[in-house]
């Protein structure tokens, strides 16, 4: 009895993902035309069982990268599993559910009663920060299909000074509050729409957007994954959260020699040298009174930017396209119809017929941008203030290591530490470089460091 | 700077002439690139040059349909159309799969260039040889400070783009609600606005627009009436003029004019009497309006194609008759504008009565079952019959008509229908709150008196309703509910204190408006179907077989007057300058004191 109740369970379940997979919004008709149905949505939609093995790919990858950059340390590895990610991620799933949007969607859910963040997405959110909190930025390293094709763009790296990587980075932290605050409003997802990449995973697109794109690939070939470092807005929180990562990747598995051979090994700008605790503490006036300024500051920057932030909301409304069509419907100067009805000029028409209603919902999302460009610029004002705050510290090294948040952890610098080569058998101990050991307390095979950086002020 | 890990076998040192293998990998890199830069050339030449045969912007095919339309039986040019459709799409579709070809050689390409490109850097890579150390914490405070003046350079540049943006940008969209309700009260977007100013307040007072009077209750606060009325001896009579066409529709009155409707299947009418002598000024016919309809429905006799009452904004008077023809006319009788709303779906015909508000025209039609959303609610400008906005209502056939109130702050459109008692924002007709109190077939209109709407569900109950709500409102904002009584027809009235309803055979009933407690009631036995009207504190009732009784509008029961017409009356009166506009069957009343100048017709 139990046996045949196994196996009507199975068949039934059999029968449901078969179901799951035959079905279809629109069927066809009865009869047989030989005619294909066009697929209207790019990507098409998934059945339900098909998401779930998204979540599944996704968190599997992400648990083998972090084997791979901690574990193995293996360089080859995660640039097999990025060109995985690549294909799957990127050109299978064409971008789309990917992390890089998912803010969006989580805005939208908090300021949209209606709508509701959809399980699968508010994994793909979540899984690689949560990752991020325990082991840095090994979604990038190996898992993110953007990243995965500027890694594998990269030719000839020209190093990016690094006090001009530092002076822009609170651009992706801009362009993640331009993405909430377009998304809470109900405007537009706009990180989605202008995303550079995505066009060339479906192999279409607009001409412009497509333009774009192709001028991040060919910056990519020389600029070591420009939108990862100077624009993605997912990886303003991966770089937040991987601040405070449980671990972090580790150039060396044992102990610095400071023999200076990874100095120029990251194409990214990742690596830090040592820097020692200033001799004389009064160097740190300066320093000190520079925080107090920027401190005092700090609400006045907040306030002043979210003055802005109010100003720009209106003409940041026109993206909705029923603020637009009012704009249209009242503008004095309105051209007449053209021959070919366009949509704009067949929503121009609609709203003669119910202008009132159109004006009303224009007025309330224009009165929702307000709002929310008071928060959005104070936002702006709060990166930027940290932002110079943070430029005050002056933090003490002892060993070449990587920045905890800019470092992708792709491990190509694994190699060029000697001791890395020691681990591997390349070379014998009589061939390290004599640099003058600091030991620390981890064991001499490659593991995970749990260290801090420490500031000094 | 090299960005892979050395070979494990390479020395330090850069070879000084590039191998045959590091040759064939770089001249395959760049002939890979210049075969990507070559298809992609290709691939936007074509999409600029095939833009103009996408198939849903091709103007050639535009015009010819346009043509078509002109000479729709012509077939060389249904063929040709077709032939230029058949075209069009092919080379879009060409175009297409050439872009996807291209799209894929792209790919292609690309991957040959970074693999070959790889393979050539890896040959001529050059290990790591760091020079001289700088000194790291200068460098580290050097860094900073450029790091910290890009980051200034950077917000001030976003700051100055951000108000660059800004300040030009001048928004036509009103900021708040109340600039946008005066937007569309001067009428945005349309091309004329009202011409002549509407009626002041005082010179509205003195009108009876619509069914049941200004505001839907048929409460005149600044009419008398004479304290004797005898029609057989002419006694409180100024005059009574004859009307052809019987109607159940109402008198409404305006500018000294009284407007009635009449018809049938054949004709239908709007009627203009002087509200002075009885003087039938105009009568225009209302027929073969666009989209009327050819045969005319078939509506029980019981309503006819003249029960709902007409509208008046003071400047224009408008009429709707059973079969969905609606018209404006001017008061001097010139038509303004005429159109169908669509031949109502309603069992027993359409009744529900226009309202005006504003400059804009309110058109109920309540019809067919719930289930199938055919019941709307219009809003059409008054000047042009343009629609504003519509509602669809979840409710079947209804014979009550709205009213217009200000509550809680908005002004609210409170219809009833089916179960439910509605409000509407009547800016928008956004949905504002609803009520589950009503049942069976509602023909009883609601009122707003002493901050309360008063609903009637025919035959069951009177209930009271606090119209300052939002969203399903039927658990908390019913005040009370009486159910003794009640009628299937004539509406409730009230005077702020007291809420009289008569039901249909005859029985007054006067409740306290704040509590709903009985103060008394009375049979006086006469089949009512008209709502009473009450004259500062005179309420007068109008039976169906022509008596009319009058009350003290108070505390007690207190008749003050009857008198006989001899006549049908079906039609609620209209109170205006001390006088009742009543209609009868065959004719038009005009009871008060008598002025020189009135004459009878037979």
């Amino acid at each position: 009895m139990r046996g045949r109740s196994f196996y009507s369970l199975v068949l039934s379940g059999a029968a449901a993902v078969w179901n799951a997979v035959a079905e279809q919004r629109f069927p066809p008709p009865e009869f047989e035309s030989g005619h294909q149905l066009p697929v209207t949505t790019v990507p098409p939609p998934r059945a339900l069982w098909q998401e779930y093995a998204d979540v599944a790919v996704l968190l599997v990858c992400l648990g083998l990268a972090c084997y791979l950059v901690y574990r193995r340390r293996s360089r080859r590895g995660v640039w097999w599993l990025s060109i995985f990610s690549l294909i799957y991620f990127g050109f299978y799933r064409k971008g789309c559910i990917c992390p890089i949007g998912a803010p969006q969607n989580v805005a939208l859910g908090f300021f949209e009663p209606a709508y509701a963040v959809p399980v699968v997405v508010a994994v793909f959110f979540i899984a690689p920060l949560l990752v991020a909190l325990f082991a840095g930025r090994t979604f990038c390293a190996a898992v993110c299909p953007h990243g995965a094709l500027q890694d594998l763009l990269l030719i000839k790296p020209v190093k990016v000074p690094t006090w001009l990587e530092t002076g822009l980075s609170v651009i992706p932290y801009i362009y993640l509050g331009t993405g909430v605050f377009f998304a809470a409003a109900g405007s537009a997802f706009v990180i989605c729409r202008y995303d550079p990449f995505v066009p060339f995973f479906r192999l279409s697109g607009g001409l412009t957007i497509l333009a774009v794109g192709g001028g991040f690939i060919f910056v990519s070939m020389f600029v070591g994954r420009p939108y990862c470092r100077f624009l993605c807005p997912y990886g303003a929180l991966l770089r937040l959260t991987s601040l405070v990562s449980k671990w972090r990747v580790r150039i060396t598995p044992d102990f610095c020699t400071k023999c200076r051979l990874c100095e120029e090994s990251c194409p990214f700008g990742a690596i830090r040298a040592p820097v020692p605790p200033p001799a004389n503490p009064m160097e740190l006036s300066p320093d000190r009174r520079r925080l107090g300024l920027f401190l005092v500051a700090l609400p006045a920057l907040i306030a002043v930017f979210a003055l802005i932030g109010n100003r720009v909301a209106a003409p940041a409304a026109l993206v909705h396209p029923t603020v637009a069509l009012a704009e249209r419907y009242l503008d004095p100067a309105k051209p007449p119809p053209p021959k070919v009805p366009t949509p704009d000029s067949l929503a121009l028409e609609r709203a003669d017929h119910d202008p009132a209603s159109v004006l009303s919902e224009a007025v309330r999302i224009k009165r929702r941008f307000s709002r929310a460009g008071w928060w959005f610029g104070g936002w702006v004002g709060l990166v930027i203030g940290v932002r110079l705050i943070s430029l005050t510290a002056r933090p003490v090294r002892a060993d070449y290591e990587p920045d905890r948040g800019s470092c992708f952890a792709c491990g190509r610098c694994f190699m060029f530490c000697p001791n890395e080569r020691l681990r591997l058998g390349l070379i014998s101990p009589s061939e390290l470089p004599g640099a003058e050991p600091s030991r620390t307390d981890t064991p001499l095979v490659a593991s995970v460091d749990t260290g801090k950086p420490k500031i000094a002020l | 700077m090299s960005s892979s890990a050395p070979a494990g076998n390479e020395t330090g040192n850069q070879p000084s002439a590039p191998s045959p293998l590091y040759i064939a990998w770089r001249t395959s890199a760049i002939a890979s690139a210049v075969f990507c830069a070559v298809v992609a050339l290709a691939m936007l030449v074509r999409d600029l040059t095939s833009r103009k045969e996408d198939p849903l912007n091709s103007h050639t095919l535009a015009a010819l349909k346009q043509q078509l339309l002109a000479s729709p039986n012509d077939e060389s040019l249904k063929q040709k159309i077709r032939e230029l459709d058949l075209q069009v799409r092919h080379d879009y579709f060409t175009v297409l799969r050439f872009k996807q070809t291209g799209a894929w050689l792209l790919v292609i390409g690309t991957a040959v260039f970074l693999y070959s490109a790889r393979k050539a850097g890896r040959l001529r890579e050059t290990p790591p040889l760091p020079g001289p150390a700088p000194d790291p914490a200068e460098s580290h405070l050097r860094a900073a400070a450029r790091a910290r003046n890009t980051a200034g350079a950077a917000m001030v540049l976003l700051a100055i783009a951000s108000l660059g943006l800004a300040i030009p940008h001048r928004s036509r969209v009103p900021a708040t609600e109340a600039e946008l309700e005066r937007l569309l009260a001067g009428g945005a977007g349309t091309e004329t606005n009202a011409s002549e100013p509407l009626p002041t307040a005082t010179e509205a007072a003195a009108t009876w627009p619509r069914f049941l009077g200004p505001t839907g209750n048929a409460f005149a606060t600044n009419v008398s009436i004479p304290d004797a009325i005898d029609p057989t001896n002419k006694v409180g009579v100024c005059w009574r003029t004859s009307v052809e066409v019987f109607g159940y529709s109402s008198p409404v009155v305006s500018g000294g004019r009284v407007f009635l409707t009449s018809g049938d299947e054949t004709n239908r009418y709007v009627l203009c009497y002087d509200g002075n002598s009885g003087e039938l000024l105009w009568k225009r016919l209302v027929r073969d309006l666009p989209g009327s309809p050819q045969k005319q429905p078939e509506i029980p006799a019981g309503t006819g194609f003249a029960a709902p009452s007409p509208a008046t904004d003071g400047q224009r008077v408008y009429a709707i008759f059973g079969n969905g023809d609606l018209a404006a006319f001017k008061f001097d009788g010139t038509l303004l504008w005429g159109k169908n709303m669509g031949v109502p779906d309603n069992p027993y015909g359409h009744a529900q009565s226009l309202l005006v508000w504003r400059d804009r025209l309110i058109v109920p039609m309540d019809q067919s079952e719930a289930a199938k959303n055919r019941s709307k609610l219009f809003m059409l400008e008054g000047a042009t019959g343009k629609v504003i906005w519509e509602k669809t209502r979840p409710v079947p056939s209804s014979w009550a008509t709205p009213i217009v109130i200000e509550a809680g702050g908005l002004t609210q459109i409170i219809t009833l229908g089916g179960s439910w008692v509605i409000s509407y924002n009547a800016v928008d007709g956004t949905e504002l709150w609803r009520a589950e109190c009503l049942s069976g077939e509602i023909a009883p209109s609601p009122i707003f008196a002493a901050d309360l709407v008063f609903a009637i569900s025919p035959n069951d109950r009177i209930i009271a309703i606090r119209p300052d709500g939002r969203g399903d409102v039927t658990k908390t904002h019913l005040a009370w509910s009486y159910d003794e009584n009640i009628p299937d027809i004539p509406s409730p009235v009230s005077n702020g204190t007291f809420v009289f309803v008569v039901s249909t055979p005859g029985v007054v009933t006067c409740l306290d408006a704040k509590t709903g407690a009985k103060v008394w009631d009375h049979d006086f036995e006469l089949e009512v179907n008209a709502t009473p009207a009450i004259a500062r504190d005179r309420i007068i009732i109008a039976g169906k077989k022509g008596r009319v009784v009058i009350l003290q509008a108070g505390a007690e029961l207190k008749e003050l007057t009857q008198f006989d017409l001899g006549e049908e009356i079906f039609a609620s009166p209209a109170l205006v300058a001390d006088k009742i506009y009543l209609r009868t069957a065959a004719a038009l009343y005009c009871i008060g004191e008598a002025r020189p100048n009135a004459q009878s017709t037979p």
